[in-house]
C-alpha cells in the first residue's frame, strides 16, 4: 500500500527550479532512501512534504489526504514527522523535555485546565512524562532526560531527535542524513536502530543519506535525484549498475565509497 | 622582556582601566554625592568605599591576570594597578588647581577634591591618596593569595558591612521599632554610618555565620534529604508558612516609607512577570510592554472616575474589564506582528507603546482620556469597608495580585503551554513542526503577559489615584525589560530579586536616583560580562553557561530546585 504520494510536483525558488514535476510512491512500512548530488533537491523535497514550502504545482497525498500546502503544525498531526540533516532540537531545554514538546500534538491541556490544575491536566502531563521517558529509554538515552539537549554527545543529538519525532506517533518517518558526521561504528548503530524502529513499530522510514553503505546496507528501494528531477529508481542492487545513475551520481567522484 | 610585557598588560593597562573608571566616577559626581553617607562614621564614606571598590576589583583582576611562575609579581602588579588608579586621581587634582575645571566638569568641585585629599589639602593630601591606593592595591594582591574560602569570607563579611552601611536608612528604623533591637541598632550605627565596633563586630558575625555554614551547611542539606518524603513535605510546608508570615507582616515591621517602596517594587514585580512570560518564555522581544500596563490603569480611571462621570464603577467592578481589555489588546498587538522576529519584532512592538502613550495625551481624545492633565479622583480599593488606602494596606492587593501571578506563572512554566512557549523560542520552525500552532501560542503569550499587565496597571491608578499619560512612557518598558534580564531571564524568583535590586535600591538610595541610568546600563553589561544567566538563574541555566561544575551535582540541585516548587 502506498502511503505517501508525490504526483508531478513541482517547487521553483525564482528562476531556481529545485524540483521538477517530481514522481515519487513511498510504500507503508518500507525503508526508502533519496539519493542525489548536493543540491538535487532532497531536502526541498522533505521541506515540501512536512509544510515548510509549499509546491508550486502538483500534488502530494498521504494517506489519502492532500497535504500539499498545509502548515507543518497540521501535517506532523496527520502523521509525517522529521529530523534534521544539520540537528535541530531545542538546545536549552532539557532531554526529556524535547521529546515532551514532540508529544505536544497528543496532549489537549488547555490554558484554564493548566491554571486550575485540573485532574486530567496533572493526569495527561504524569502520563506525557512516562511516556517520554518510555522514548528516552527506546534511544539509549536511560537516565540522560534532565541534561540540555545541547550538552549531549552527538550521536546521543541525533537519536534524541529521532525519539523527539517518534513522540508524534508518526506513521512515516523522514530522516535527513542520519548519519552525517559519524563514524563507522556509529553509523552501524544508527543503521542497526533505524532497522529496529520499523520492524518492532512498523514505522515508514524515508531516508536521505549521502553514505553508500549505508543506503545499499538498509534500503529496500532507492530513488536518485538529480536536478530537481527522478533519474532512477530500484533496488539497491538496480541502483548500483544503473549507467545513468553512476554517470550522474556515482561517477563524480564518489564511485569508491561505493564498494 | 616577560617581565615588562606581563607590567605593561597586568598592571598599568588594567589600572588605566581602573583609572578612567575612577576619574569618571569622580567627575559625574557620583563619590561626591555617595560622600554624604558615611559606611563608618566619620572615617570612611560611601564615596571613598566606591573608589575603593574600584582599586581593590582592578587590583585584584591584576593579580590574577599574572602568572604566579614568578612568586611575588601578582602582588607587584596589583599594587600598580593601585597606584595607577590613585595616580590619576592625583593628576586630577593638580589639574584643578592649576585650571579651572568646572567649566566644563561642574563636579570636580572643592568638596571632590578634599574628598580625594581625606581635608588634607592638595600639598600633603596626595601622597596620602597615593599611599593609600597602593596600599588598597595589595590588599586586592593579598586577597589573590589567601586561601579561596577564606577570601570568600573576606569578601562576602566586607560586601556585608558596606551593604549594612549602605542600606542603613532601610535597617536603623525596623531595629528601633523593635524594643530589645533598637539597643543594638544604636550600638552599630553612629552618627549617619556605623561605628567602628560595630561595623567589627557585624563583619566577624558574618564571617562566622559564614564559616558554621560552611561547616554544617552541607550536612544539614544531607539530613534534609535523608528525611522521609513525608518529613520533606513538612519541612517544605513550614517553610512556606513562615515566609507567608514575614511576608504579611511586612509592612507593620517595616513602616510607612519602606511599604510605600514594597508597593513600587510589587508593581514591577507584576509587570516582570508578565513580560517574562512573553519574553522569557516565548522569547518574544516586546519593548512596547508599557502600553497594556496603560490600558489596565485607564481602563480602571475611566470606569471608577467620578471626574469624568460615565461610569461609577467599584475598583472591584472595573478589575475584569481592565483585565480582559488588557488581554484583548496584548491579541490585538499580536496579530500584525505574528512574522516578525527579534530586533523588527522590538521596533514594531516600541511602536505600539508609544501609539497608546501619544493617543492618551492627544487632545482629540481629551474628552474621554483626560490628556496631559490625566484622569482623577480614582477611588481606592476596598473589601467590606476596609479600604486600601495607606501604603501599608496598599501592599496587601498587591502582595495578593503577585500571589496569583506568581501561581498562574508556575503551573503554566509546567505544562504543555509553558514547553509550547520555550520550544518556540529557542526554534520557531521546529516548534511548529512538531505540531505548535504558532499563531494561538504566540497570542496566548502575547495575551497573558498583557493581562498581567493590565492587572498591575488597574491596582496602580487605585493606588495613586490617578493616571497621567507620563507615568507610561517608554523607559517603563525598558526598567522592566532590564530588571529580568538582571535577575535570571525565564526564572520567577529572579524576576522578584531583578525588581527588588534595580527598583527598591534606587528608591532607598536617593544618592542613586540621578545615576540610574548609568547604573543600570553598568549592571547590564557587568552582568552580561560576569554572570548572563542572572542573578537568580533557571538551575538549568546556570548549568548551561557554567558548566565547569560538575554535572552529577548540578542534576542535584535542578531535581531540588524542581522540588521546592
Amino acid at each position: 500500500m502506498i502511503i505517501l504520494n508525490a504526483d508531478k510536483m513541482t517547487k521553483r525558488f525564482g528562476g531556481l527550479v529545485a524540483i521538477q514535476e517530481l514522481d515519487v510512491s513511498i510504500q507503508e512500512s518500507s525503508i526508502h532512501s533519496i539519493i542525489g548530488p548536493n543540491g538535487a533537491g532532497k531536502t526541498t523535497f522533505f521541506n515540501c512534504v512536512t509544510g515548510f514550502y509549499r509546491p508550486e504545482s502538483g500534488r502530494i497525498t498521504f494517506s489519502g489526504h492532500n497535504i500539499g500546502g498545509l502548515t507543518p503544525d497540521r501535517v506532523v498531526k496527520l502523521g509525517i514527522a522529521r529530523t534534521y540533516q544539520n540537528i535541530r532540537l531545542f538546545p536549552n531545554l532539557t532531554a526529556l523535555e524535547n521529546i515532551m514538546v514532540g508529544l505536544h500534538p497528543h496532549l489537549n491541556a488547555g490554558f484554564f485546565g493548566i491554571v486550575m490544575g485540573l485532574p486530567s491536566t496533572r493526569h495527561e502531563e504524569v502520563e506525557a512524562a512516562r511516556e517520554a521517558e518510555k522514548l528516552l529509554n527506546f534511544v539509549y538515552l536511560e537516565g540522560k532526560g534532565d541534561l540540555l539537549a545541547k550538552n549531549l554527545p552527538y550521536g546521543d543529538q541525533r537519536r534524541l531527535e529521532i525519539a523527539r519525532a517518534m513522540a508524534a506517533h508518526p506513521k512515516l518517518l523522514l530522516l535527513d542524513e542520519p548519519t552525517a558526521g559519524m563514524n563507522p561504528r556509529e553509523t552501524q548503530e544508527m543503521m542497526d536502530f533505524i532497522r529496529h524502529l520499523r520492524d518492532q513499530l512498523g514505522i515508514t522510514i524515508l531516508l536521505i543519506e549521502h553514505q553508500m553503505r549505508v543506503v545499499m546496507g538498509i534500503s529496500e528501494i532507492v530513488t536518485v535525484l538529480d536536478y530537481g528531477k527522478k533519474i532512477a529508481e530500484g533496488t539497491p542492487e538496480e541502483i548500483k549498475s544503473n549507467p545513468t545513475v553512476i554517470e550522474a551520481y556515482l561517477g563524480r567522484g564518489s564511485a569508491a565509497e561505493a564498494h | 622582556m616577560t617581565i615588562i610585557k606581563s607590567f605593561w598588560d597586568h598592571g598599568i593597562k588594567v589600572g588605566l582601566i581602573g583609572a578612567v573608571t575612577a576619574l569618571l566616577l569622580s567627575l559625574i559626581g557620583m563619590v561626591e554625592a555617595f560622600s554624604q553617607r558615611d559606611i563608618i562614621a566619620g572615617i570612611i564614606s560611601m564615596g571613598h568605599t566606591l573608589l575603593v571598590v574600584v582599586v581593590i576589583f582592578m587590583g585584584y583582576i591584576s593579580a590574577k591576570q599574572t602568572s604566579a611562575s614568578r612568586s611575588g609579581w601578582p602582588l607587584v602588579n596589583s599594587m600598580i594597578s593601585g597606584l595607577i588608579i590613585a595616580g590619576s586621581l592625583v593628576l586630577l587634582l593638580f589639574l584643578g588647581r592649576w585650571i579651572n575645571l568646572r567649566s566644563i566638569f561642574i563636579n570636580a568641585s572643592p568638596t571632590l577634591y578634599n574628598l580625594l585629599t581625606f581635608d588634607f589639602g592638595i600639598e600633603n593630601g596626595w601622597i596620602f591618596l597615593l599611599i593609600s591606593g597602593a596600599c588598597c592595591g595589595i590588599l586586592a594582591g593579598v586577597l589573590h593569595y589567601t586561601y579561596s574560602p577564606v577570601r570568600r569570607v573576606l569578601i562576602v563579611s566586607f560586601s556585608g558591612v558596606t551593604i549594612t552601611g549602605v542600606l542603613q536608612d532601610l535597617i536603623r528604623p525596623t531595629l528601633s521599632a523593635w524594643g530589645p533591637l533598637a539597643a543594638v541598632s544604636d550600638r552599630i550605627f553612629l552618627g549617619n554610618g556605623l561605628s567602628i565596633s560595630g561595623a567589627l563586630a557585624l563583619g566577624l558575625m558574618i564571617a562566622f555565620i559564614l564559616i558554621f555554614w560552611g561547616k554544617k551547611g552541607d550536612s544539614f542539606k544531607h539530613h534534609y534529604r535523608n528525611l522521609p518524603a513525608g518529613r520533606q513535605k513538612t519541612v517544605r510546608i513550614a517553610a512556606f508558612v513562615f515566609l507567608i508570615a514575614i511576608l504579611l507582616t511586612l509592612p507593620q515591621i517595616l513602616g510607612l516609607f519602606l511599604s510605600e517602596v514594597l508597593t513600587i517594587v510589587g508593581l514591577y514585580i507584576l509587570l516582570g512577570l508578565g513580560l517574562n512570560i512573553v519574553v522569557g518564555y516565548a522569547g518574544l522581544l516586546d519593548l512596547g510592554y508599557v502600553a497594556f500596563f496603560a490600558i489596565g490603569a485607564y481602563v480602571t480611571a475611566i470606569l471608577t472616575s467620578p471626574e469624568l462621570g460615565f461610569f461609577s464603577f467599584t475598583f472591584w467592578q472595573a478589575l475584569p474589564f481592565a483585565i480582559i481589555l488588557g488581554l484583548l489588546s496584548g491579541i490585538v498587538l499580536g496579530i500584525p506582528v505574528l512574522k516578525m522576529r527579534g530586533d523588527y519584532l522590538a521596533i514594531a512592538t516600541l511602536g505600539f507603546g508609544e501609539i497608546i502613550r501619544i493617543l492618551v495625551l492627544s487632545d482629540f481624545l481629551r474628552p474621554w482620556l483626560g490628556g496631559a492633565q490625566g484622569i482623577g479622583k480614582i477611588p481606592k480599593a476596598a473589601i467590606a469597608g476596609y479600604e486600601f488606602a495607606t501604603p501599608q494596606q496598599i501592599y496587601y492587593l498587591i502582595l495578593a495580585g503577585c500571589a496569583l501571578v506568581v501561581f498562574i506563572s508556575l503551573r503554566l512554566r509546567d505544562s504543555r503551554l509553558g514547553r509550547a512557549w520555550k520550544a518556540m523560542r529557542e526554534d520557531e520552525d521546529v516548534a511548529q513542526a512538531m505540531g505548535i500552532n504558532l499563531v494561538y501560542t504566540k497570542l496566548l503569550a502575547f495575551a497573558t503577559g498583557a493581562g498581567f499587565s493590565a492587572l498591575s496597571g488597574a491596582i496602580f491608578s487605585s493606588k495613586l489615584s490617578s493616571v497621567y499619560p507620563h507615568s507610561f512612557n517608554v523607559m517603563i518598558s525598558i526598567n522592566i525589560l532590564c530588571l529580568i534580564i538582571v535577575g535570571g531571564m525565564g526564572n520567577i524568583p529572579g524576576v522578584i530579586v531583578g525588581a527588588a535590586a534595580l527598583v527598591g535600591l534606587p528608591e532607598l538610595l536617593r544618592e542613586f536616583a540621578e545615576y540610574r541610568l548609568l547604573v543600570y546600563g553598568a549592571a547590564l553589561v557587568a552582568m552580561m560580562l560576569l554572570r548572563p544567566e542572572g542573578l537568580w538563574p533557571e538551575a538549568l541555566h546556570r548549568r548551561e553557561l557554567h558548566d565547569d561544575q560538575s554535572s552529577a551535582a548540578d542534576v542535584e540541585t535542578s531535581s531540588e530546585s524542581h522540588a521546592g516548587v
